[in-house]
């Protein structure tokens, strides 16, 4: 009878790993701690972070490891969002993007501008406590799209070629 | 009362010319249907099977999403094979394939020729396409390329031209067909693939069109992406096979629109032509219809047998379409600006031919019997 019970446990207990959604890989949603009061999620700032800085100042100023606030108009391609993982690009609001009139469909591609954009862009990727970059799309659980004003605040990572990339911990949606 | 089943059957035997001429008819529009129908699900065929969801394709940035426009430094694998371990690797070899793919002019043997695609691949290229199967010959050596199934389509030319042996020319050389491919439908047997190095120098190139890598199953095409975006100085950008050729569907959107329109106007076109036809036929027997209503048979019961007529005619021309689809249609390969694909007449086309031919069928029938039904019967009997 005691073996009959064990067993059954066991094949419960298999079940239930059996049934579990995922490859061991970290998903975004257990990495969103919600604040229920303000309903924003562990990256978002609450305030804006003070001492933010344009992309293109950054990409002058900024070293490798250094902390740094950038503030930037989500865009540089017609896809600037990472599929699956919370980065995207961000572009120096003093770099003018098609307006309405236009007629353009993708403004946050800087087609008019592609050479300003290449000195003027960042790389922010939304990364959890140890390090790693979130693996749930921006778009769904940071309330931002193409265009989004944003400041970030993290660590920045440059390499020889110039690249800027911000392994950012904040996030401040700015709605003007 | 119902008219008796064989009273319909025997009708149509009544007027052989007549009913032979009226099933060409139908059989045609059905067929028709069934060619565009057929051409809609081979094209959304060799888009679906194209990609693979473990593949991610790296590519330029500026080329959108044309591939063959893309141009992007050799060194692109070497630096995303060094930051990234997503690729797949065994015995010590990275399932990535570097690739110089373009559309440039082929001319066969025989003389005849077209706008080909070609690929410059190396011997990880059949690691990372899995569909890619060599059906016949050897893989290319120097000088040598391997034909795709469909690559004599894709050129106009005939699959003698471009059988082993026999040799095609482009980029001012000529090259000995060494081999043939097939790749389960999808998009590269439309191809002609020859050795990487000989292509770049035939062409004079040293830069590439795309990167493709086989991802293991811990890694996902998001990390790769990641990287094209951190790298912005490289100007490249990755995306998921998969996604690739979904994106193609959505080009080819307006394509397939416009051939759902056609079969709607085909459609409406044949309901027309068995309108006439029924119209002809229901007009010369007013006399026997209304007799039949003088008789006792009611106006519903000399409807259905109307119907029924008319139904057994469109299901013989949807049967002979079907049969002709499917012996002489099927698999016939089609020339097209991506490359070329086969005309599949699968269970949807076979379901949606039968279903306008049996629409055809009613509806054609149905008008001329219900105006023939509403004249006096005794007007009717008088009629000539």
């Amino acid at each position: 009878m005691k073996m009959i019970v064990c067993l059954s446990l066991s094949l419960v207990a298999l079940l239930a790993v059996g049934c579990k959604d995922g490859t061991g890989v970290a998903e975004g949603p257990s990495h969103n701690r919600y604040d229920l009061d303000s309903g924003k999620t562990q990256y978002e700032a609450e305030t804006e972070p003070a001492g933010a800085m344009p992309v293109g100042e950054a990409r002058e100023k900024t070293e490798d490891g250094q902390d740094v606030t950038l503030v930037g108009l989500i865009g540089g391609s017609s896809e600037p969002f990472v599929k699956g993982l919370a980065a995207f690009t961000i572009v120096d609001p003093k770099v003018p993007y098609c307006a309405d009139e236009e007629g353009c469909p993708t403004p946050w591609d800087y087609c008019c501008e592609t050479d300003a954009v290449k000195q003027n862009i960042a790389t922010v990727k939304i990364v959890d406590d140890s390090g790693k970059p979130v693996t749930q799309d921006a778009r769904e659980f940071l309330n931002v799209k193409e265009l989004s004003k944003v400041v970030v605040k993290g660590k920045a990572r440059r390499d020889d070629q110039g690249n800027l990339t911000v392994a950012a911990s904040k996030i401040f949606l700015k709605k003007d | 009362m119902l008219l008796p089943w064989e009273y319909g059957v025997r009708n149509l035997a009544r007027r052989p010319m007549r009913t032979a001429l009226t099933l060409v008819a139908l059989a045609t529009v059905v067929m028709l249907v069934f060619v565009v129908v057929g051409f809609i699900r081979g094209l959304e065929q060799s888009l679906t099977v194209s990609g693979d969801e473990d593949v991610v394709l790296v590519y330029s940035v500026n080329s959108e999403e044309n591939i063959e426009n893309s141009s992007i430094a050799a060194r692109t694998p070497s630096l995303l094979t060094a930051s990234l371990d997503g690729a797949v690797k065994r015995f010590g070899i990275t399932n990535v394939s570097p690739e110089l793919y373009l559309g440039t002019r082929v001319k066969t043997d025989e003389g005849d020729g077209g706008l080909g695609l070609v690929r410059g691949v190396t011997l990880s290229t059949p690691l990372v396409r899995r569909r890619v199967k060599l059906t016949e010959g050897d893989w290319p050596g120097d000088g040598e390329v391997i034909v795709g199934r469909l690559a004599a389509a894709k050129l106009g030319s005939s699959d003698d031209a471009m059988a082993i042996g026999q040799s095609v020319e482009f980029e001012g050389r000529r090259w000995q067909i060494s081999g043939r491919f097939a790749a389960g439908g999808a998009a590269y047997e439309s191809e002609i693939w020859c050795k990487l190095g000989d292509f770049q120098t035939a062409t004079k190139r040293q830069d590439l069109s795309l990167v493709a890598m086989l991802l293991s199953p811990q890694s996902s095409a998001a990390e790769v992406e990641l990287f094209c975006k951190e790298r912005t100085d490289l100007e490249l950008r990755a995306i998921r096979e998969t996604d690739y050729y979904a994106s193609l569907q959505q080009h080819y959107k307006p394509v397939r629109l416009l051939a759902w329109f056609v079969v709607v106007l085909v459609s409406g076109a044949g309901i027309f032509a068995g309108l006439n036809m029924m119209y002809g036929a229901v007009a010369g027997r007013i006399r026997e219809i209304a007799t039949l209503q003088a008789v006792g048979y009611r106006r519903r019961a000399i409807l259905i047998s109307l119907v029924q007529e008319g139904v057994l005619l469109a299901a013989a021309g949807s049967l002979l379409s079907g049969v002709i689809a499917l012996t002489m249609l099927n698999g016939m390969a089609v020339r097209f600006t991506m490359g070329a694909f086969t005309i599949r007449i699968d269970s949807v086309a076979i379901l949606i031919g039968c279903g306008v031919g049996l629409l055809l069928g009613v509806l054609g029938a149905l008008p001329p019997a219900l105006k023939a039904l509403r004249a006096e019967v005794a007007t009717s009997l008088k009629a000539v």
